[in-house]
C-alpha cells in the first residue's frame, strides 16, 4: 500500500489531465465486489480421472466442435491450452511421488472475483455478473485484445482466423444457470471432482477436506486469494506449480493496479487548467512588463 | 480571370491553384517523378495490397500474433511509438503559447501538423490492428468501460485529434482564404492549447498505464507503478527530438518555402530545443533509476535482458543527454540534429521494449513480426510522410501566407 | 510483487531518496554545463537621434532591379538568364573589399543560400543568392580587381550571371520599385539606430562617411553587423 500512496501523490502531481467528466473516475471509493454469495466451482484434482467428459459436455452445451482425440490417451502427451474452440481442457501431469500414476487438472476461465479483463475492457464487453460469472458480450467487442494482455491466466482467446473475430472463453454456462441447471462440466463429471455452489460454502468444503485429510492435500486452496480471489477453486495433492499453476500472481486484484492512476485523472483534470492558465497569465504579464509589444501574438 | 505563367495564359481554376500547385496536370505529373516518390510508390505497391489482404483474410493470416502474444508490431510501433513521436504538437504549443517562448513560433505549425498527422495515422494503424475496426467509435458513442485505462486512451485520442485539427485550422483556412472563419478559429488557440496539453499529458501517461495490468508479463525492470510517468516524460523528449528532426528535414526538402534569413533562425531554434531535450533526458534518467531502486531488482541487471535495459538507458538516454548538452554548448547544430535522430530511435526502442521485448519475456512462445506486418507499418509511415508533404506544399505551414503576414 | 519487510522497505526508500538527493545535487552543475559559455548574441542598442537629411538618398535603388532581403540584387535578361550582384547599400556598408570569392561557372546556387564571400580587412562576410539556378558566367574583372565594384554596382559591378529555371517563384521573394526603396529605407533606419551619441566625427557634415559605414560604427566588430544585414 505504501507504493500506491506514493504513486498516487506523484501521479496527481505530475500526470496530465483528462477530457471531460465522461472519463471521470467510476466512483469515489473503489467498491470491491462481495465474493461470498458468488457462484463458484471447486475442482478437486485428486478425484479427477482424466475422462474429459467435461470437455465434451462443454463443447456440446456451447455449440462448439467436439474435442479432439476424445477417448485417446495420446492427447495427454502434450500440454494443451484452451483456445477459441475449446473453452476447457484437461491436462495430465505425471507425478510419481504420491503413489498415483498421474494427476489431471482442468483449465478454464477462473471467473475472478475482481477480474482484470473486466476492468481492462474499454467497452464493457466483458462484464462480471453479481452472481459470479464473467460473461462476454459479442455485440460490443471491438477486438482490441487488451483483455488478453490483462488476464494473468491467459484465458481469453481470439478468433484470429475469422473475419468477424470474437473473444472466446468459458461462460460458466450462464444460459444453463438461468434455467436452474448446473454448468455442463459439473453435471457430467463422474468422479465428483467438480462441485458447484456458493463460493463461501465451497471454501468451507475445501478447507474441511484439507483439515480432514492433511496428508493428502496441499494446504492451500488455489483461488482463495490469488489475484484477489477467483470463483474457480482448486485442491490438489501435489504442489500447484507442478500442475502448471502460477504461484507468483500475488493477492492484489488486478483492477487495483490501475485504480491509482485512474484516481489521479480527475485531480489532474482539475489542477491542470488553473495551473496552465496561471502560467500563461504570468508569461503575458512578464512580456508586458518587459515592454515587448511586437512579440505579442495578436489574436484578431 | 486569367493569369500569366511563363508567358502562357491559363484559365484560373481552383483545382489547379489549390491542388496542383498552380501547374497544369501534365507539368504536375512530371514534377512527381522524383527518386523519393519512386521509393514511396514501391512501398505502397507492396503495402496497400498487404492491407487489403489483412482485411480479406483476417489477422491470423496477415500477422504473427498468437493467443499468447495478442499485441504486436502495430501496437508497439504504429500506436505506442506513433503517439509518443506526435507529442511535438503539444510540447511546442505549450512552449510558444504558455511559456511565451515566441522564438519557437517558426516551427510550431509544422510541429502541430506532425502531431495531428501522427495521431491520425495512429488511428489508421489501430484500424488495421483491431479485430472489428468499424466498431472503433464504440467507446465514444456506445459502450463505456470507465474502469479501463484504454477507455481513457480512446477518448483522449478522439478529443485530441479534434483539438489538433482546431489548432491547425488557421493554416487550412488561410489556404482556403476563408478569412472570417479563420479569425474565429484563431481565437480558440489558447483554449485549444491548454486543452491539448491536458489531454496529451494524460493519454501519454495512460498508454504506459495500460501495462500496469500486466505485472507478471512485463519484465520487472520495465514494469513499475511509475510507467505512466515514464511514458509521459519520454513523450516530451520524443516531441522535442521529433521537432528537431522534422524541421531539419523540412528546411532541406521544402527549402523554397523558407523565407531568406530564416535558415539562421532554425539553428537557434534547434539549439534551444536540444537544450530542453538534454535537461528532460537527464531528469528521465534519474526517474528510471528511482524506479529500479523502488523495484529492488538490481540483480536482474546482470541478466541478458538486464543488459538490454542498461543499453536502453545508457545509449539511448544518457548518451543523447550529454551529446545534446555538448552540442548546445559548442553550438554544433549538426550534432544536435544527429542526437535528435538517435533519441527518436531510442523512444521507439523503449516502446517496443515495453510492448514486445520485455513483454512476455519469460514465455517460450515469443513474438516476431511477420513480413506483412512490417510492410504495413512502413506503408502507414510512408502515407504519413506523403500527407505531410502534400499539406506543406500547399498550406502555409513553413511559410507565412502572403495575406496574413505578421498576423500571428 | 515482492513484499518488503520493514528493514528492506527502509533501505529501499532510503535508496530512492538518496538517488533523488543525488539528482538535485547533480542537476545544478548539469544545468550550468548545458547553458555553457555560449553567450547570447549581443543585443543591438536601439536608441539614436535621427540624422539630418535622409540617409536613404545616398543609396541608389534603380527600377527593374529586384532586391533580395540579404542585399543582393537580380535583373532579368533573356528568358531565364539573370544577372546578380550586391546592392549599393551593401557596397557602402562594407567599404573597400580586398577580395571576392565567387562561385565557379556550372555551380548551382539556391535562393537564400550562400552565393559569394567578401573579404575585407581580414574578415569574411557571405552574401545570399537572390535566385536558384546554375552559374553560367562570372565577372572575372571584378573578381580580379574588387575596387571596380564601387562605381557601378548595378552595371559594371555585376558579379554573376545565373540561369534560373524557377524564376517565377524566386521573384515572389524579391522586392522592386517602391517596395525596394522602402526596404533600403528600413535598412537605413536600422543603421541609424545603431549609432551612439559619442561618435563625434560622424556628425560634422550631417552624414556618415559613405564608404565603409560598418567599420565606422563598429571598428572591431563590423563583420558581425554586416552579417546581420546580409542575413548570413
Amino acid at each position: 500500500m505504501k507504493l500506491s500512496r506514493r504513486a498516487f501523490l506523484t501521479s496527481a502531481g505530475v500526470a496530465g489531465a483528462a477530457a471531460t467528466g465522461l472519463v471521470s473516475l467510476p466512483r469515489a471509493a473503489r467498491a470491491r465486489p462481495v465474493a461470498d454469495g458468488m457462484l463458484a466451482m471447486l475442482v478437486d484434482t485428486t478425484r479427477c480421472v482424466g475422462c474429459r467428459a467435461c470437455e465434451a459436455a462443454c463443447s456440446e452445451a456451447n455449440r462448439l466442435p467436439s474435442p479432439a482425440k476424445l477417448g485417446e490417451e495420446s492427447v495427454f502427451e502434450t500440454t494443451r491450452t484452451t483456445d477459441a474452440r475449446s473453452y476447457t481442457v484437461v491436462n495430465r501431469r505425471r507425478q510419481p511421488s504420491n503413489g498415483r500414476a498421474a494427476t489431471f487438472a482442468k483449465t478454464q476461465c477462473m471467473h475472478c472475483v475482481d477480474p482484470a479483463c473486466v476492468s481492462a475492457c474499454l467497452v464493457n464487453a466483458l462484464d462480471k455478473l453479481p452472481e459470479g460469472p464473467v460473461v462476454y458480450r459479442a455485440d460490443r467487442c471491438i477486438g482490441c485484445r487488451y483483455c488478453m494482455v490483462a488476464c494473468p491466466f491467459e484465458i481469453p482467446k481470439f478468433e484470429y482466423d475469422r473475419p468477424l473475430p470474437l473473444i472466446r472463453k468459458c461462460t460458466f454456462c450462464t444460459h444453463r444457470l438461468r434455467e436452474g441447471k448446473l454448468p455442463a462440466c459439473a453435471e457430467v463429471c463422474p468422479s465428483g471432482a467438480l462441485q458447484f455452489g456458493k463460493r463461501r460454502e465451497l471454501l468451507e468444503v475445501a478447507k474441511t477436506r484439507i483439515y480432514q485429510n492433511p496428508n493428502r492435500y496441499v494446504h492451500h486452496v488455489y483461488g482463495e486469494h490469488e489475484v484477489g480471489g477467483t470463483s474457480w477453486l482448486y485442491l490438489t495433492d501435489v504442489p500447484f506449480e507442478q500442475l502448471g499453476f502460477r504461484m507468483d500472481l500475488g493477492t492484489t486484484a488486478y483492477p487495483e493496479l490501475t485504480w491509482t492512476f485512474l484516481s489521479a485523472v480527475p485531480f489532474v483534470l482539475t489542477l491542470w487548467p488553473p495551473f496552465l492558465m496561471g502560467l500563461y497569465a504570468f508569461t503575458r504579464s512578464r512580456e508586458r512588463a518587459a515592454g515587448e509589444p511586437e512579440q505579442e501574438t495578436r489574436h484578431e | 480571370m486569367n493569369e500569366t505563367v511563363a508567358g502562357r495564359v491559363l484559365r484560373r481554376s481552383w483545382v489547379r491553384e489549390k491542388l496542383l500547385l498552380g501547374l497544369s496536370p501534365g507539368e504536375y505529373a512530371r514534377r512527381l517523378a522524383t527518386p523519393f516518390n519512386v521509393v514511396a510508390g514501391l512501398i505502397l505497391l507492396v503495402g496497400l495490397p498487404a492491407i487489403v489482404y489483412r482485411f480479406a483474410f483476417g489477422l491470423g493470416a496477415a500477422t504473427n500474433l498468437s493467443q499468447t502474444n495478442p499485441w504486436g508490431l502495430w501496437i508497439g510501433v504504429d500506436v505506442l511509438s506513433g503517439v509518443a513521436l506526435a507529442a511535438g504538437g503539444y510540447t511546442l504549443a505549450s512552449a510558444v503559447y504558455l511559456f511565451g517562448l515566441k522564438q519557437y513560433y517558426p516551427v510550431l505549425r509544422a510541429a502541430v501538423l506532425t502531431g495531428f498527422l501522427g495521431y491520425f495515422f495512429v488511428v489508421v494503424g489501430l484500424l488495421v490492428d483491431l479485430g472489428q475496426p468499424w466498431r472503433i467509435p464504440y467507446p465514444v458513442i456506445y459502450a463505456y468501460g470507465v474502469t479501463s485505462v484504454m477507455f481513457l486512451v480512446a477518448w483522449h485520442v478522439f478529443l485530441y485529434l479534434s483539438v489538433q485539427f482546431l489548432e491547425f485550422c488557421p493554416a487550412i483556412l488561410e489556404w482556403l482564404g476563408w478569412k472570417t472563419v479563420r479569425q474565429w478559429a484563431t481565437r480558440l488557440t489558447i483554449g485549444a492549447t491548454v486543452f491539448g496539453v491536458i489531454l496529451s499529458t494524460l493519454h501519454q501517461s495512460a498508454l504506459g498505464a495500460l501495462f500496469l495490468l500486466a505485472p507478471t508479463k512485463l519484465h520487472p525492470l520495465w514494469y513499475s507503478p511509475f510507467i505512466p510517468i515514464y511514458f509521459f516524460v519520454s513523450s516530451v523528449i520524443a516531441g522535442l527530438a521529433m521537432v528537431i528532426v522534422e524541421s531539419a528535414l523540412s528546411h532541406r526538402i521544402f527549402t523554397e518555402q523558407i523565407e531568406p534569413g530564416r535558415h539562421a533562425d532554425l539553428d537557434r531554434i534547434t539549439l534551444g530545443l536540444g537544450k530542453a531535450a538534454s535537461v528532460v533526458l537527464f531528469t528521465y534518467f534519474f526517474l528510471k533509476l528511482i524506479g529500479v531502486a523502488d523495484g529492488g531488482h538490481w540483480g536482474l541487471l546482470r541478466t541478458p535482458l538486464g543488459h538490454w535495459f542498461l543499453v536502453e538507458l545508457g545509449v539511448f538516454v544518457l548518451l543523447p543527454c550529454f551529446l545534446f548538452a555538448h552540442g548546445v554548448r559548442e553550438r554544433r547544430v549538426t550534432l544536435v540534429r544527429a542526437t535528435a535522430a538517435l533519441t527518436v530511435i531510442g523512444i521507439v526502442l523503449n516502446r517496443v521494449n515495453v510492448s514486445l521485448i520485455a513483454f512476455n519475456w519469460n514465455v517460450p512462445d515469443r513474438y516476431v513480426p511477420g513480413f506483412m506486418e512490417v510492410a504495413i507499418t512502413i506503408t502507414i509511415v510512408t502515407l504519413g510522410l506523403l500527407t505531410f508533404r502534400w499539406i506543406v506544399n500547399r498550406m502555409p505551414v513553413l511559410r507565412e501566407h502572403a495575406e496574413y503576414r505578421g498576423a500571428h | 510483487m515482492s513484499h518488503h519487510d520493514i528493514f528492506s522497505m527502509y533501505s529501499t526508500k532510503g535508496l530512492e531518496y538518496l538517488i533523488a538527493v543525488v539528482f538535485l545535487l547533480v542537476f545544478i552543475p548539469f544545468w550550468r554545463f548545458v547553458n555553457g559559455a555560449g553567450a547570447a548574441e549581443p543585443a543591438v542598442a536601439w536608441e539614436a537621434p535621427r540624422w539630418v537629411g535622409q540617409l536613404a538618398d545616398w543609396f541608389r535603388v534603380p527600377a527593374h532591379v529586384y532586391f533580395h532581403p540579404g542585399h543582393a540584387w537580380a535583373t532579368v535578361g533573356d528568358g531565364d538568364l539573370v544577372t546578380v550582384g550586391m546592392d549599393d547599400f551593401a557596397r557602402k556598408l562594407v567599404g573597400p573589399v580586398s577580395s571576392i570569392a565567387l562561385r565557379e561557372v556550372g555551380a548551382r546556387v539556391a535562393q537564400g543560400e550562400k552565393a559569394w564571400t567578401l573579404v575585407s580587412d581580414g574578415k569574411s562576410v557571405d552574401m545570399l543568392s537572390p535566385v536558384d539556378g546554375t552559374v553560367v558566367a562570372v565577372n572575372e574583372e571584378v573578381a580580379r580587381s574588387p575596387e571596380r565594384l564601387g562605381g557601378d554596382p548595378y552595371g559594371e559591378g555585376w558579379l554573376m550571371r545565373v540561369r534560373a529555371p524557377r524564376l517565377a517563384p524566386n521573384m515572389k521573394q524579391l522586392l522592386s520599385g517602391a517596395l525596394a526603396r522602402r526596404f533600403i529605407e528600413d535598412a537605413c533606419d536600422r543603421l541609424q539606430a545603431l549609432t551612439t551619441p559619442d561618435l563625434g566625427r560622424v556628425y560634422q557634415d550631417g552624414g556618415l562617411p559613405v564608404d565603409g559605414m560598418a567599420r565606422a560604427l563598429r571598428p572591431g566588430d563590423w563583420d558581425r553587423m554586416v552579417r546581420a544585414f546580409f542575413l548570413t
